[in-house]
């Protein structure tokens, strides 16, 4: 027999017993137990994993059917309509022209810095090489990284702290329909880029991939709504756009333009933003996204171009150019699938090693390094060790090439080495990381020994691993990408020596791409896009099947272990974060158990009073309530007629539509859809909204402004059920009715998302403030 | 497209007798210089089947060693622009053999080349009175195979990549004053090395001073873009000898303060976190308890479900 053992006490730091507690099959004494919680104060315990916040809210995906609405369509002509179809367009090809301009921009600034950086670095060490004394040019090295870094950690820490990380799990969330607070200003951006180009730099293990999907995101997100609110300025373009609804769509295509213009992968954005953001989708959308992703590569390239002196010759589409594989060296044969499969488990248990290392390394964070100053050093820390790391492995490589005709070294180190050689191991570690991935790939075998190959990997996954989740903004695919790289040319090289003669199948700059694709795969589990990007980036459709394939194994081997890296931060974020399904064995919770009750409902013609009164309550932030018919002064709950969320009442308080005032605004305009539209997104709190003792007697008609139609389910409606039409409708409040009609309780984002399936199954997250 | 077909057409008409005029045409529209490159390559191959067949009753007659008739002929004055192109291009061949190593082909065989492009140049630019086959389309397009063209390209082909021109003053008929300038800072540094030839410690110490003046301009060079394949080698053949050979390499003596800024440095952090995690307060979160429905009928709820 089951009971539902909700909660177990908290009894401070440390003890987790209740984390595990199974919602299912508790017993009696837990069942008691729970009685005496609901009573006691609030608890205080350490973050952990499993909590939602109370900071995120929904996004109002769901359009509210109101009257004023139905009064504007039929006031729009059908010119009208067209008109806002081809703005839709205008606004994706700017989308994508400004996401390629920024992608250009971070380019052209971190090849810059890092150029001066390196040249500084390598003039002092060949002084130093020959005069002795080279632990100046180390102390030069790590200075002049943690220099780079403290700007952009400041920058970050300092001003905006949204803009840490690469920015993929936040518009992940953001494509799933929440809204975190911040993370689409021009604000964020500005420190996004400027804290990118730092970091880059800066030396760290990062890459600049990630962020510019954030960026993209951000672009978007500006460009629809003609107006931004960090720079006070309105251009009164657009103005139809400014509701949740079509800022998604337009973010999603953001996110798609900043995918390719990061990897010149216009189909993997699509399908990125289709992989993430799945949940509310609509066929012409796609085309628009697409649009906006092509012109977005468009423009790097064409920026790009200029840049290097040759207009016109498109031939650098992404930041991340993994450079020409040439079919006819790289052709792979049936025999080497095996090879391939085996790769990606590798790279899926890599994956996941780095996901558990780094999720312990990020609740010590949360916990213990939140204080701004404390993030910046510690960002200046690892800047420095990572400096200090490479240059001990260069210094102490005896792996030394001549160097290449071509010279695809931009700063060769010679050091130790004889003279007309260069160090190998400098390669790898004294370049940005998006080169070494490019060398890793392309260089001819035998330019990197084994045994630099193996320290190297070792090196920087640990590097890697620590790096990210600092307070900078930086992403997590170029080091992913090189770790997998590193480790997938000595899987190469292996077997050449394992086939003991030069065979071409043994080309290990083909089990470089295999092992870069197997190793990010592990770690961020994407699929269907990841396939995508990378098969546009290497530019060979040959490579497609055994790409996916080695994706394929490395999620389901690293799903075995832990989740994915994305996943992991979004956790521990405490984002109520709706997954593509509802927990599995979870058709046994009703809507009754899921719902929040009771519920604070509104009449149709309510008094100002009670309005404020229930908007002020700081105890309970409630955004949507239920509009009955009438409620009676007892308990009993009212017949539902309607939903009104909190942002249209505030417009009405600040516009003080009264009863009362009703003969007094009939000479005044009346109330439009345009002025909601103006006070998004940034409603004014109700603390500033002033309404005097008289009016609170007043009384207010919400029949006008309520959706009439909410959705509502009976109370035994199973979870999935529930969960299916907040995915696919995008909704934010779903009011459980009884049989009559009447209104028994609320379902929101933050109900659903509490339940996930645990080690001993169905468990629930707990509400906390953060 | 309209060139193809055009000379298709007139080279058809190659055996006939009335064709002279269509030729001095040809002529005239297909200059040499359009017909470079790719298209030159092309051209005659699509000729062949035409000829063939138009032709095909002529050639039951005539066995290949006997003579095609006159008009048809390389003139003299073609064999004679044939032979001078066989001579210039054996000896050129011949020095670039002979100084292949260590490679000295730039230095020796600039006038080789000169002279064997000029004969090129003269055939595939002559054009002799109307009325006869010039000699570039009569030695040098007539065939599929297309040898001299061929033959020179292969060679221009490896003179460019040796980048000899970057060595050569701007006539090409001498080597440049850099290239002299480069040669002679060698010849120092050799002389030194094979002073000192003995005792390598001595060597690494007394000839750095001049080693290194070589360095020094061959890296300016570099940068100038003015080397070309026999400044490479030889300056590798050096860099070989100094560092290989008598082993004037870099001591590695700094490992102890390496080391020691090095774990300094990876002190840092662990410093940071220690007093991080013992001073930082910890941070906590408020639980925060929903509003529910009344337990006890939810679970009256579900034991009806499972009974």
């Amino acid at each position: 027999m089951a009971n539902i053992a909700k909660k177990v006490s908290w009894s401070g730091r440390g003890d987790d017993r209740g984390e595990r507690t199974p919602l299912l099959n508790g017993d009696e004494e837990v069942k008691y137990n729970r009685q005496d919680i609901v009573r006691s104060r609030p608890k205080e315990i350490p973050h952990n994993e499993k909590l939602l916040s109370l900071k995120f809210e929904s996004l109002d995906y769901d359009n509210s059917e109101n009257q004023l609405f139905l009064e504007e369509e039929r006031r729009m002509s059908h010119m009208g309509f067209r008109c806002l179809e081809i703005r839709r367009w205008v606004i994706c090809g700017l989308i994508g022209f400004l996401t390629g301009l920024i992608a250009c921009m971070i380019d052209i600034a971190v090849e810059k810095l890092a150029g001066y950086k390196y040249f500084a670095v390598k003039l002092n060490i060949e002084k130093y090489t020959e005069l002795g004394g080279l632990s100046i040019s180390l102390i030069l090295w790590a200075v002049l990284n943690s220099a780079f870094v403290m700007f952009g950690a400041i920058a970050v820490a300092f001003v905006e702290p949204i803009a840490a990380g690469s920015g993929i799990p936040q518009i992940k969330c953001f494509l799933n329909g929440v809204k975190i607070p911040r993370v689409v200003r021009l604000k964020t951006l500005v420190i996004k880029v400027f804290g990118v180009i730092c970091s880059v730099a800066g030396g760290l293990a990062v890459g600049k991939e990630g962020p510019m999907i954030h960026s993209g995101a951000v672009v978007a997100a500006g460009v629809s709504q003609g107006r931004s609110t960090s720079l006070k300025k309105d251009f009164k373009i657009f103005e139809y756009f400014r509701r949740d609804t079509e800022k998604r769509d337009f973010v999603s295509a953001g996110a798609a333009a900043g995918v390719s213009a990061a990897f010149g992968a216009p189909v993997g954005g699509v399908l990125f933003s289709l992989e993430e953001g799945a949940s509310f989708w609509n066929q012409m959308l796609t085309w628009r996204i697409f649009f906006a992703s092509m012109v977005s590569t468009f423009t790097l390239n064409f920026f790009l171009s200029i840049y290097h002196g040759k207009p016109g010759e498109l031939s650098s589409p992404g930041l991340i150019n993994f450079g020409r594989f040439d079919s006819d060296i790289v052709q792979y044969n049936l025999y080497e699938i095996p090879l391939f499969i085996i790769m990606g488990a590798l790279g899926g248990v890599l994956g996941a090693l780095f996901n558990i290392i780094n999720y312990w390394l990020t609740i010590f964070r949360i916990r213990y390094i939140h204080r701004p100053c404390l993030q910046v050093m510690e960002a200046m820390l690892v800047a420095a060790v990572t400096a200090t790391v490479s240059f001990a492995m260069i210094y102490f490589s005896n792996d030394c090439q001549p160097l290449g005709q071509d010279n695809t070294e931009e700063y060769p180190l010679q050091l130790f080495c004889a003279d007309g050689e260069y160090n190998s191991m400098a390669t790898a570690f004294f370049n940005t990381p998006e080169r070494s991935v490019r060398s890793l790939f392309h260089n001819p075998p035998g330019t990197y020994n084994p045994v630099t190959l193996g320290v190297f990997t070792l090196a920087y996954f640990f590097l890697a691993v620590w790096t990210y989740g600092l307070t900078v903004s930086a992403g997590v695919f170029i080091p992913s990408l090189l770790i997998g790289a590193a480790w997938g040319r000595l899987f190469g090289i292996l077997l050449s020596f394992i086939a003991s003669s030069q065979s071409i199948w043994a080309d290990p700059g083909k089990y470089a791409l295999i092992g870069a694709a197997a190793q990010l795969g592990g770690i961020v589990r994407m699929t269907l896009s990841l396939t995508v990007i990378l098969v546009e980036a290497t530019g060979n459709v040959t490579y497609g099947f055994p790409i996916m394939l080695v994706l394929m194994t490395a999620k389901i081997v690293g799903d075995y272990f832990i989740e994915g890296l994305y996943d992991i931060h979004i956790k521990l974020q405490s984002v109520p974060f709706l997954h593509w399904d509802a927990p599995p064995t979870s058709h046994w919770l009703t809507a009754r158990e899921v719902m929040s009750s009771p519920v604070t409902c509104l009449n149709r013609v309510e008094k100002v009073g009670r309005i404020v009164d229930v908007l002020s309550n700081t105890s309970t932030i409630h955004n949507g309530f239920p509009v009955v018919a009438h409620t009676s002064e007892n308990d009993e709950p009212g017949i539902i007629c309607g939903l009104i969320l909190r942002s249209q009442l505030i417009v009405l308080l600040k516009h003080k539509v009264f009863v009362e005032r009703a003969s007094s605004r009939l000479s005044q305009r009346k109330l439009q859809l345009k002025d909601f539209r103006d006070a998004y997104p940034r409603f004014p709190p109700i603390q500033s909204i002033h309404v005097s003792q008289d009016e609170r007697e007043c009384m207010m008609d919400l029949t006008e402004f309520m959706n009439p139609t909410p959705y509502t389910v009976p109370q035994e409606t199973s979870l999935p059920r529930v969960f299916k039409l907040f995915r696919a409708l995008g909704l934010r409040h779903l009011v459980v009715v009884d049989n009559e009609n009447r209104v028994v309780g609320l379902v929101t984002r933050k109900d659903l998302a509490r339940y996930h399936v645990g080690k001993d199954g169905l468990e629930e997250l707990h509400l906390a403030q953060t | 497209m309209e060139l193809l077909t055009r000379f298709t057409f007139v080279s058809a008409c190659l055996f006939a007798e009335w064709a002279v005029t269509f030729i001095a045409v040809a002529n005239c529209s297909i200059s040499p210089s359009e017909m470079n490159g790719d298209s030159a390559l092309k051209l005659p191959s699509a000729v062949i089947p035409v000829s063939q067949k138009s032709t095909l009753g002529s050639f039951y007659s005539l066995s290949l060693s006997s003579k095609f008739p006159e008009d048809l002929e390389v003139n003299e004055y073609c064999t004679e622009l044939l032979r001078i192109y066989g001579q210039r291009y054996v000896t050129f061949a011949n020095c670039l053999v002979t100084y292949a190593r260590p490679v000295r082909v730039c230095q020796n065989c600039y006038t080789g080349f000169n002279s064997l492009e000029d004969i090129y140049k003269n055939i595939s630019f002559d054009k002799s009175a109307p009325g006869n086959v010039g000699c570039h389309d009569s030695l040098m397009r007539s065939d599929r195979l297309m040898l001299l063209y061929t033959l020179f390209i292969k060679l221009d082909e490896i003179w460019t990549s040796a980048e000899c021109k970057q060595c050569l003053n701007e006539d090409q008929d001498a080597l440049s004053n850099d290239t002299l300038y480069f040669m002679a800072t060698l010849n120092q540094s050799l002389s030194c090395f094979e002073q000192y030839q003995r005792n390598h410690t001595e060597l690494c110490k007394d000839c750095k001073t001049s080693y290194k003046r070589l360095n020094e301009v061959y890296g300016r060079m570099e940068k100038n873009l003015m080397l070309c394949i026999d400044l490479e080698d030889a300056m590798n053949m050096t860099q070989h000898l100094w560092s290989k050979n008598f082993r004037c390499l870099l001591p590695r003596e700094e490992t102890v303060p390496v080391i020691a800024v090095s774990s300094f440095m990876l002190f840092l952090p662990i410093i940071f976190y220690l007093s991080s995690f013992l001073h930082s307060e910890q941070k906590k979160r408020k639980l925060i308890h929903p509003k529910r429905v009344k337990s006890s009928s939810s679970l009256m709820n579900i034991q009806d479900k499972f009974s």
